[in-house]
C-alpha cells in the first residue's frame, strides 16, 4: 500500500508516496536525502532523530511519515547554511559543545524548541529540555552552558 | 615526478631529505623547515600556552549544521542491507544451519555462514572469535548466519526463515565459577586464558610486621560504551579485485590485517575508509561484520551495509570487563603501608578482545599511585558465556581505581586517619618505582590532591 | 517495520467500524510511542493500523458539567500547559511532566497512556486518586466506567478490539482537591517508575476525611491503598500516623523483582512515597483553608 503524502519541509512543499510502514525519520532520510537527523537507539529514547513538527520537537523515529501528512517540518538542514548559522549553531562552534557531534543534530533541534517556548530558560529548564537527548562524549555540560550563555547574552544585549 | 627525485634511505639526515624534495618541488614539502620532524615535548611540569585557550573545533561546523557523513548516511547505487542472525543460546553446538529457504525468499540476494569463511578466526591478541559462529555458540548474541537483501526489512524478515539446529551445552556466567575444574569450558581445556603475576619484596612478611591487615573484596559490572552511533560499515569491491569498506572503526590498520587473516587475502588489496566515528569509547576498536559484508558483497557483486541495531550493540559488540577484586592490606598504625596482594579476576566474556592487554595494565595499576615496597598481584583474565569484553576507556585501571581508592578509605578509617593524609602519606613522589619497577618521571599525584582539595575544600567538608 | 494498510477515519463511528470489520487485525492508534516501538519489533504486525488523530472529538480539554472533560488524544504536554488542568487538577501536571521526555510527552496521549496500561504508568495514580471516569465508544454506542474498572491487567483494559477510549473525566467533586504525586526513577529523565503514587483528601473539620492513595507498579494496575486510607481518615495526618500509613500501604501493595529493582526496595519506596504524598496534600488542604 502506498499513501500520498504532502508536508513542507524546511519551508519546501514535499510530494511523495509512501508506505504507512515508514517512519518520519527514514522518509527524511532516504526519501529526501537529508541525513541530519539521525537513528541512534530506533525506540524514542536517544533524540538524534528530533524534529519539529508544527512547532512540536518530536522523535521522528516514532511517527509514521503517514502521519506528517499536511504537516510542517523542520530539521537541522532548515537551520542555516554552511556560512550562515544559527544562533544555538554559533554559539555551539564557539563554545566546542561537541565532540563526534552524532547528537548534535538532535540537540541543537531540542534546543531550538525550548528557545522558541521560553526565549529565557533557567539551567534546570534546559537540562529538563534536553533530557530526551543522550550525548555519550561530553558529559552535556558544555551544551547547557553554551545555551545559557546565548540566552543570558541575548537578555544583556536586549 | 621529477627524475631527479630520490627515495629516502634510513641513513640519511633530514638535510639529505630537504634536498631530495626540492629536487622532487613538492609544494607540499617547501614547507619543511616550519615543521620540525622531531616530536614536540613540552617540558615536564610546564604547559604549553595551548592549555586553557577556547578553541574553536574543525569539525564543529560539518556537525552543527548536520553535513557530517557517518556511515549510515552514504549509500552507493545498487546497495544491500545486511542483517545478522544471533544465537538464543548462551552455549550450544550448532548441529546445522539451512538457509535455503531464506534464499528462496524475494529480495534477498545472498546469506553466509561461519563455513563459509576463509579463516574464521580473529582478534587482536588471541584469534578465538569466529566471525560467525560454526560449529558452537559461545554467548546469547553469537552471529550464526547473515542475509543480505534489497531492504534492511527484508533481510531482518529472511533471518526467521533460517533453520538452525542446535544442541545446548553446559553455560558458566560466574567467573569465579568458570575457574573450576569440573566447569564448562569455551576454548580448549581451562577458561583461564591469560594471567599476570607482578612480586615485589615479600608481602606476606609485610602482613606479619604491620599492625594493622585489612581485606576486602570489591567488584565492578559489565559496561556497555552505547556510542551514540551504532557500528557500522560498507564494502564493496572494486574493479581492480581490490576491497573497498567504509566504516566507523577506530583502528583501522588493525581492521585491515584483521580482515586480511579472515579473508585470506593480501593486505594491500584490502582499503579501509574511516569516517568520522559517532563515538568509539574503545568499543570500535576491531572488526565486528566487516568480513561478512565483504563476503556477501562478493557474492553479490553489489555493494552490502551493515548498521547494528540498538540491540545488536548490546548483544554483541565488546563491553568493559567486570573485576572481582580481593584487596589485603598491611599498615603501619601511624599509617605506613608496609604490603598489598590484590587479586584480580576479570570477566573476559566468550572472547579474548582486548581483555589480555586490559588485564595487564589492570594489574599494575591495581596497586594504586601509592609506594608499596612489597606487593604481590595476580590477575586472571576467564572465558564466561556472556558477550565478551573488551576496550573501554582506561583499559582496566577505572575497575582497580575504585577498589583501591575505597580500600584506602577503608584503612584511613580503620586507623583514625583523614584519608587524604592517609594518602599523601604514601602518595607517588617524583623518581617513584611503579609496582613493574619503571622509575616514574613528572609525578604529581601529591600536587594534584592537594589542589583538588582545596578547590572542593575538603578541610571544611571534614569538620 | 513490516508493511501494514493504513487509514485514518474523521468520527469515531466510522473507526470503530473499521476496527469491528478487521477484528482482531486491526489496532488504533494515536502518539504510537508505545504502539510504533510495538510494531518495530513484532513480526506480527496487524494488517489495518487505524489512525486516530483526525477525530476532533477525541481532542481538547474542557468543563463539562460532569466535571473536567480530558479528550483521549490529548497529549501529555497539552496536558502540563492547560490553564483548566492548573487550575482544577494540578497533580496531573506534576505527573506529565515525569513521563519521558519533552519528545514523548508532545506526541504521547494521555489515551494511549491507559490503554497501554503497564503497571508503572504514571498517569494512572492520580487520576485514581481523583476517581476519573472514562468513556468507551463501540459498536453499539458509549459506555462509562470508573478508570479502576478500565484497568484489568497488566497491559489490558476493558476495551474490547472494537472499541476506543474516547475521554477521561474528573469528576465535579473531585475538582480542586488537595492531591500529590511522586515518582521515584532510577534516574531524573527518561526512567520509568519503580514506584508512581498520588494521595488525596479533603479536610472535615480540620481532620483527614475521605483520603484515596493510589500506588502504581507495585501491582498488577494501579491500587489503592485502603488499609491506608481508613488509618488516616479522622486524624490530623501527624508523624506517627503518617508512618503507620506508609507501613500499612507497603503491605498492601505486591511488587515484583525485577531488573530495575527488587520487591523489596519497591516496598520501602511505597512506605516513603506513601508518607510524602499524604503529607503534602494535607498541606495543600491545610493551606486552602
Ligand atoms: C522514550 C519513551 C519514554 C517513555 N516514558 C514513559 C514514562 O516515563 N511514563 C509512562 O507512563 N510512559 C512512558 N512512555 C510510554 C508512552 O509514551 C506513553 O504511554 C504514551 O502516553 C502513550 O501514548 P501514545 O499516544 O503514544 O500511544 P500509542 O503508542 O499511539 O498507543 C498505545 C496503545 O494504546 C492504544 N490506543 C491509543 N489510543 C487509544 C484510544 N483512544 N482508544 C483505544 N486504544 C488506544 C493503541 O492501540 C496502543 O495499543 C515512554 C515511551 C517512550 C518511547
Amino acid at each position: 500500500m502506498m499513501i500520498d503524502v504532502k508536508m513542507t519541509v524546511n519551508g519546501q512543499e514535499r510530494t511523495a508516496s509512501v508506505a504507512p510502514e515508514t517512519t518520519l525519520l527514514t522518509f527524511l532520510r532516504d526519501s529526501l536525502v537529508l541525513t541530519g537527523s539521525k537513528l541512534g537507539c530506533d525506540v524514542g529514547d536517544c533524540g538524534a532523530c528530533t524534529v519539529i513538527v508544527n512547532g512540536n520537537a518530536v522523535n521522528s523515529c516514532l511517527m509514521l511519515a503517514v502521519q506528517a501528512d499536511g504537516k510542517d517540518i523542520t530539521t537541522i538542514e532548515g537551520l542555516s547554511d554552511f556560512e550562515h548559522l544559527h544562533p544555538l549553531q554559533a554559539v555551539f562552534e564557539q563554545m566546542s559543545s561537541f565532540q563526534c557531534g552524532f547528537c548534535a543534530p538532535g540537540m541543537i533541534i531540542s534546543a531550538k524548541h525550548l528557545l522558541d517556548k521560553n526565549p529565557h530558560p533557567s539551567k534546570g529548564e534546559v537540562q529538563e529540555a534536553l533530557s530526551g537527548n543522550l550525548c555519550r562524549c561530553t558529559g552535556y555540560t558544555k551544551i547547557v552552558d553554551a545555551i545559557l550563555e546565548l540566552t543570558s547574552e541575548e537578555a544583556s544585549a536586549a | 615526478m621529477s627524475k631527479k627525485a630520490k627515495s629516502a634511505t634510513k641513513t640519511e639526515t633530514i638535510d639529505g631529505l630537504k634536498t631530495a624534495a626540492e629536487g622532487a618541488q613538492l609544494p607540499s614539502v617547501s614547507r619543511i623547515e616550519e615543521h620540525s620532524l622531531l616530536p614536540l615535548t613540552p617540558d615536564a611540569n610546564k604547559q604549553t600556552p595551548a592549555v586553557g585557550q577556547r578553541t574553536t573545533r574543525y569539525d564543529a561546523r560539518p556537525h552543527l549544521t548536520g553535513q557530517t557523513m557517518y556511515i549510515d548516511d552514504m549509500t552507493f547505487p545498487n546497495m544491500l542491507h545486511m542483517k545478522i542472525l544471533r544465537s538464543q543460546h548462551a552455549h550450544a553446538k550448532i548441529l546445522s544451519i539451512d538457509v535455503s529457504e531464506a534464499e528462496k525468499m524475494p529480495g534477498v540476494v545472498a546469506t553466509l555462514t561461519g563455513r563459509e569463511i576463509p579463516v574464521n578466526s580473529y582478534g587482536p591478541s588471541y584469534q578465538d572469535q569466529p566471525v560467525i559462529a560454526d560449529d558452537r555458540v559461545r554467548h546469547h548474541g553469537d552471529p550464526v548466519a547473515a542475509v543480505a537483501a534489497e531492504t534492511e526489512q527484508l533481510a531482518k524478515d529472511a533471518l526467521e526463515k533460517i533453520k538452525v539446529e542446535y544442541e545446548p551445552i553446559p553455560a558458566v556466567f560466574d567467573p569465579l565459577e568458570a575457574m573450576e575444574e569440573g566447569s564448562p569450558k569455551l576454548h580448549g581445556e581451562t577458561n583461564v586464558y591469560a594471567s599476570k603475576v607482578i612480586k615485589k619484596g615479600d608481602a606476606e612478611q609485610a602482613f606479619k610486621d604491620a599492625d594493622l591487615v585489612l581485606e576486602k573484596r570489591f567488584s565492578t559490572q559489565m559496561v556497555e560504551h552505547v556510542p551514540m552511533e551504532p557500528h557500522a560499515s560498507i564494502a564493496m569491491w572494486e574493479a581492480d579485485g581490490n576491497l573497498k569498506v567504509y566504516s566507523s572503526l577506530g583502528r583501522i590498520t588493525l581492521g585491515r590485517a584483521d580482515m586480511a587473516r579472515t579473508l585470506n587475502m593480501p593486505m594491500s588489496r584490502i582499503r579501509i575508509i574511516a569516517t568520522i566515528v559517532g563515538g568509539n569509547f574503545g568499543g570500535k576498536n576491531e572488526i565486528t561484520s566487516e568480513p561478512i559484508l565483504a563476503l556477501l558483497s562478493r557474492k553479490a557483486g553489489r555493494p552490502v551495509k551493515g548498521v547494528y541495531t540498538r540491540e545488536d550493540e548490546f548483544m554483541s559488540s565488546t563491553t568493559r570487563h567486570p573485576f572481582i577484586m580481593d584487596y589485603k592490606t598491611g599498615v603501619t598504625k601511624d599509617g605506613r603501608i608496609l604490603g598489598r596482594t590484590v587479586r584480580i579476576v576479570c570477566d573476559g566474556g566468550a572472547y579474548c578482545s582486548w581483555s589480555e592487554t586490559t588485564l595487564g595494565k589492570g594489574a599494575i595499576l591495581s596497586v594504586g599511585p601509592y609506594n608499596i615496597d612489597n606487593i604481590h598481584v595476580e590477575a586472571h583474565a576467564v572465558y564466561t558465556n556472556k558477550t565478551m569484553t573488551g576496550a573501554m576507556r582506561g583499559f582496566g585501571a577505572p575497575q582497580v581505581c575504585f577498589a583501591y581508592e575505597s580500600h584506602m578509605d577503608d584503612i584511613a578509617h580503620e586507623l583514625g586517619l583523614d584519608p587524604l593524609e592517609f594518602r599523601m602519606m604514601n602518595a607517588f613522589g617524583e623518581e617513584s618505582p611503579s609496582p613493574t619497577g619503571q622509575v616514574l618521571e613528572s609525578v604529581v599525584v601529591r600536587e594534584s590532591l592537594e589542589t583538588a582539595s582545596e578547590r572542593f575544600g575538603w578541610k571544611e567538608w571534614q569538620k | 517495520m513490516r508493511p501494514f494498510e493504513f487509514v485514518a477515519p474523521e468520527t469515531a463511528e466510522k473507526a470503530v467500524a473499521i476496527l469491528a470489520e478487521n477484528s482482531p487485525n486491526a489496532k488504533p492508534l494515536a502518539g504510537g510511542t508505545d504502539m510504533v516501538v510495538d510494531l518495530k519489533h513484532t513480526n506480527a504486525v496487524p494488517k489495518v493500523v487505524v489512525d486516530l488523530n483526525k477525530i476532533e472529538e477525541f481532542r481538547g480539554i474542557e468543563m463539562t458539567d460532569r466535571g473536567l472533560r480530558i479528550g483521549s488524544l490529548v497529549t501529555h504536554t497539552e496536558i502540563m500547559e492547560h490553564p483548566l488542568v492548573a487550575e482544577h487538577a494540578p497533580a496531573m501536571i506534576d505527573a506529565a511532566r515525569t513521563i519521558g521526555a519533552v519528545q514523548t510527552r508532545n506526541l504521547g496521549t494521555l489515551g494511549g497512556n491507559l490503554v497501554t496500561c503497564v503497571p508503572s504508568l504514571d498517569s494512572g495514580p492520580v487520576l485514581v486518586a481523583l476517581d476519573a471516569e472514562v468513556t468507551v465508544v463501540g459498536n453499539d454506542g458509549r459506555r462509562q466506567m470508573p478508570l479502576t474498572e478500565f484497568f484489568v491487567g497488566p497491559r489490558k483494559t476493558a476495551l474490547n478490539p472494537d472499541e476506543l477510549l474516547a475521554d477521561i473525566i474528573v469528576p465535579t467533586a473531585m475538582l480542586g482537591r488537595a492531591t500529590h504525586f511522586l515518582k521515584f526513577g532510577l534516574r531524573k529523565g527518561q526512567a520509568l517508575a519503580l514506584v508512581n503514587g498520588a494521595s488525596s483528601l479533603r479536610l472535615d473539620g480540620g481532620k483527614v476525611a475521605d483520603a484515596r492513595i493510589a500506588l502504581g507498579a507495585v501491582a498488577p494496575v494501579v491500587i489503592r491503598a485502603g488499609k491506608a486510607e481508613d488509618l488516616v481518615n479522622g486524624t490530623d495526618a501527624d508523624e506517627a500516623v503518617l508512618a503507620e500509613a506508609g507501613d500499612l500501604a507497603a503491605g498492601e501493595c505486591k511488587p515484583i523483582d525485577d531488573f530495575r529493582a527488587s520487591a523489596d526496595y519497591r516496598r520501602d519506596l511505597v512506605r516513603v512515597l506513601t508518607k510524602r504524598t499524604l503529607e503534602t496534600a494535607y498541606a495543600i488542604a491545610k493551606d486552602k483553608g
